[in-house]
């Protein structure tokens, strides 16, 4: 093990085996390793320096290298994980439902690959698929869609009736699942139109959203409008747009969600359960996200009845 | 902490648990009339087990002087109960017993002076009760709970009831013995002084006279044997019997001019170590109680809720809710937690969202990655 290159995967491959980061996604490990390397900047940079490990690099020069092959890892991991969720758990019958015809699900898992190759490309993006990818890599759409619709309550209500998704449970399911991944979408034209709260909360202005979806058209020809419509919506405010489709509020809530979430989290005795606390704390900032509260009252008792 | 002193601390825990089943068996061979070699083993290892915590004492002592700590250790990190629990035990319990054991024979007393053995021989039972202390002793080794705060709590209130009603066992003792309160102890001595002054009036114990000694003695079950001239001429029990199950402590010897009538002590002293099983049963009950329902009672409603609270003010990454049980929700704490959750992590929330500078703290740290450097 001779080459930088070389030394720096290693290094990179033995801070992601450490156990402080099971339960997390992909993308969560590499904010947690990135996030640790500045944070721990001053303590590392001698060592790494030296001559065991990259001799005459400057930390500014090695933090470059560590986070170039960071990413490298993460992405064929990352890109895996999405090639067999785009082509074993999602089902595009939805999609034949909205446009009625068939659709090609090679084509369409090709055509989605190669935008969420190209978006995270950008750092904005990356950062903001966190959310949407740990949602996706542990179902956790899925669990509420399911909920959602054996209470048949405003959520179940919101999407059949208000967004008229004529469409089952595994359908909607399905439907937010795609939402979600390509909710990032709204970085493929940068991200300058965002204000330094809808950088905070990452929300994006209605009208730079109608832009995208623009430009979302041209690149996804074969997603149905209301797909690509309710993807970018999902990062407009509910404050700002009364009219954002139900798919899209879901997966906004979910998203955010998701973005700290972690798997077997064992919780504090005396504390409630991570869904439960998020979701309460979300209740009280649903201004501030953009959030629909209504369903985030619903999401709410759902955590709550099933202790998530 | 050092090898040794961890070492030392976890002996002294084993002593603690093995010292309370050693107090239980102690009374209960009284109780059940276990034999005389029985209840010396169990004597001895009460003997060596307030030596060894009389040793304990002083070295914890000496351990807190060397530090200028003696006065903290004393008052506040229950040295008192080190204290009470071990010297007065060794100097007024175990030791005059194994004294007795060792030294043997029989009290010679009069009337009076039967009392006054009696009283002295409760003197050494009325310090027993202070063994009860020793239950106290487990709290400062077990942590039952992660809490300091929790576990000291609960220590305290262990100590302030087990004191108390030691205390009141103890003074009720010597009041008892000060003011003659009617007993069964009382009566018992009154019927054998009364029953050896009929035999010794009556000449019972004459020779041609056994059948009418023996007669009246199976009606005073306090009459062990007597003797005349140093002859038995009466006995209850035959001599391998009164050996096995008979030592000083279980009778007395009152003497009637060239008559010696031996009276069982057997009774008091197996009343009195029920007393004293029932005393241990409600302390160690009692304790029982405070460390498994209270202790997680007390957590629950004070220690859990800070600890939650405290970690969310102090970890960037922590934003768990405190939960509030519906039928604690008015508590001080609990008012105190519905503000933590309603305003503090909110804000919190929306604080950690508008800090791009500074975006979510690790779950990484220098400790997970020390192998790398090595």
């Amino acid at each position: 093990m001779n080459s930088e290159s070389d030394k720096a995967e290693a290094f990179v491959g033995r801070l992601l085996q450490n156990p402080a980061l099971n339960g997390f996604s992909a993308l969560q490990q590499e904010e947690q390793i990135i996030q640790f390397l500045h944070v721990n900047a001053a303590q590392l940079a001698p060592t790494l320096s030296s001559a065991q490990f990259f001799p005459g690099k400057n930390w500014n020069a090695v933090f470059s290298l560590l986070v170039s092959k960071l990413t490298e890892v993460i992405d064929r991991s990352l890109f895996a994980d999405l090639e067999q969720i785009l082509t074993e758990r999602i089902d595009y019958t939805f999609i034949q439902l909205l446009r009625q015809q068939q659709a090609d699900k090679d084509m369409i898992v090709r055509q989605l690959m190669t935008l969420v190759r190209k978006l995270l490309q950008k750092s904005e993006a990356r950062r903001a698929f966190t959310g949407p990818y740990t949602a996706l890599h542990f179902g956790l759409a899925d669990r509420y869609v399911e909920e959602v619709f054996s209470r048949k309550s405003y959520i179940h209500f919101e999407l059949t009736k208000v967004q008229r998704l004529r469409m089952g449970k595994e359908e909607v399911r399905n439907f937010v699942d795609v939402t979600l991944l390509l909710k990032p979408s709204v970085f493929m034209l940068g991200s300058s139109a965002q204000s330094q709260q809808d950088r905070a909360t990452g929300m994006v202005q209605n009208q730079f959203a109608e832009k995208v979806l623009g430009s979302l058209k041209k690149e996804l020809k074969l997603i149905p409008e209301q797909v690509l419509a309710s993807a970018v919506h999902a990062s407009v405010s509910f404050n700002e747009n009364r009219f954002v489709e139900a798919t899209s509020r879901l997966a906004a809530i979910i998203s955010a969600r998701s973005r700290n979430y972690q798997a077997n989290i064992k919780v504090d005795r005396g504390a409630d359960s991570p869904d439960k606390s998020w979701l309460n704390t979300a209740r009280r900032n649903y201004k501030f996200y953009g959030f629909d509260i209504k369903m985030l009252d619903e999401l709410y008792k759902i955590a709550a009845e099933n202790v998530w | 902490m050092s090898k040794t002193r961890s070492f030392l601390e976890n002996l002294v825990l084993v002593a603690i648990v093995l010292v309370l089943v050693q107090t239980f068996l102690e009374d209960l061979a009284t109780v059940l009339g276990w034999t005389v070699a029985t209840r010396r083993a169990l004597l001895l290892a009460g003997f060596f087990f307030d030596l060894f915590f009389t040793v304990e004492f002083l070295v914890r002592c000496y351990d807190a002087f060397r530090y200028r700590r003696l006065g903290f250790y004393l008052w506040f990190d229950r040295g008192w109960i080190d204290f009470l629990a071990s010297v007065p035990l060794l100097l007024l319990n175990s030791g005059p017993s194994v004294l007795a054991m060792y030294v043997g024979g029989v009290s010679i007393i009069g009337v009076g002076g039967m009392l006054n053995v009696l009283k002295v021989v409760k003197a050494i039972r009325i310090a027993r009760v202070l063994r009860l202390l020793r239950v106290l002793k487990i709290f400062r080794r077990i942590k039952n709970t992660d809490s300091v705060m929790a576990q000291r709590h609960v220590a305290m209130i262990s100590a302030i009831t087990v004191s108390v009603f030691v205390f009141i066992l103890l003074a009720l003792s010597i009041g008892g013995t000060v003011v003659p309160f009617p007993s069964i102890d009382q009566t018992y001595q009154e019927q054998a002084i009364s029953a050896a002054d009929y035999v010794a009036a009556e000449g019972l114990a004459d020779t041609g006279r056994e059948a009418d000694l023996a007669r009246f003695a199976a009606t005073q079950s306090a009459i062990l044997t007597v003797e005349q001239g140093g002859e038995v001429r009466y006995s209850r029990y035959d001599q391998e019997h009164l050996d096995r199950y008979f030592q000083a402590v279980d009778y007395g010897l009152l003497p009637r001019g060239p008559v010696d009538v031996f009276v069982d002590l057997t009774p008091i002293n197996r009343d009195q170590a029920a007393d004293n099983l029932r005393y241990f049963v409600l302390i160690v009950g009692l304790i029982l109680v405070l460390m498994f329902v209270y202790s997680p009672h007390f957590a629950l409603t004070v220690t859990d809720p800070i600890h939650v609270m405290r970690r969310g003010m102090g970890e960037k990454n922590y934003s768990l809710e405190v939960r509030v049980p519906s039928e604690y929700r008015d508590d001080d704490i609990y008012r105190l937690a519905r503000e933590y959750n309603r305003v503090f992590l909110p804000m919190k929330d929306r604080e950690n969202a508008s800090d791009e500078a500074e975006p979510a703290a690790s779950h990484l740290s220098m400790g997970d990655i020390k192998d790398l450097f090595d």
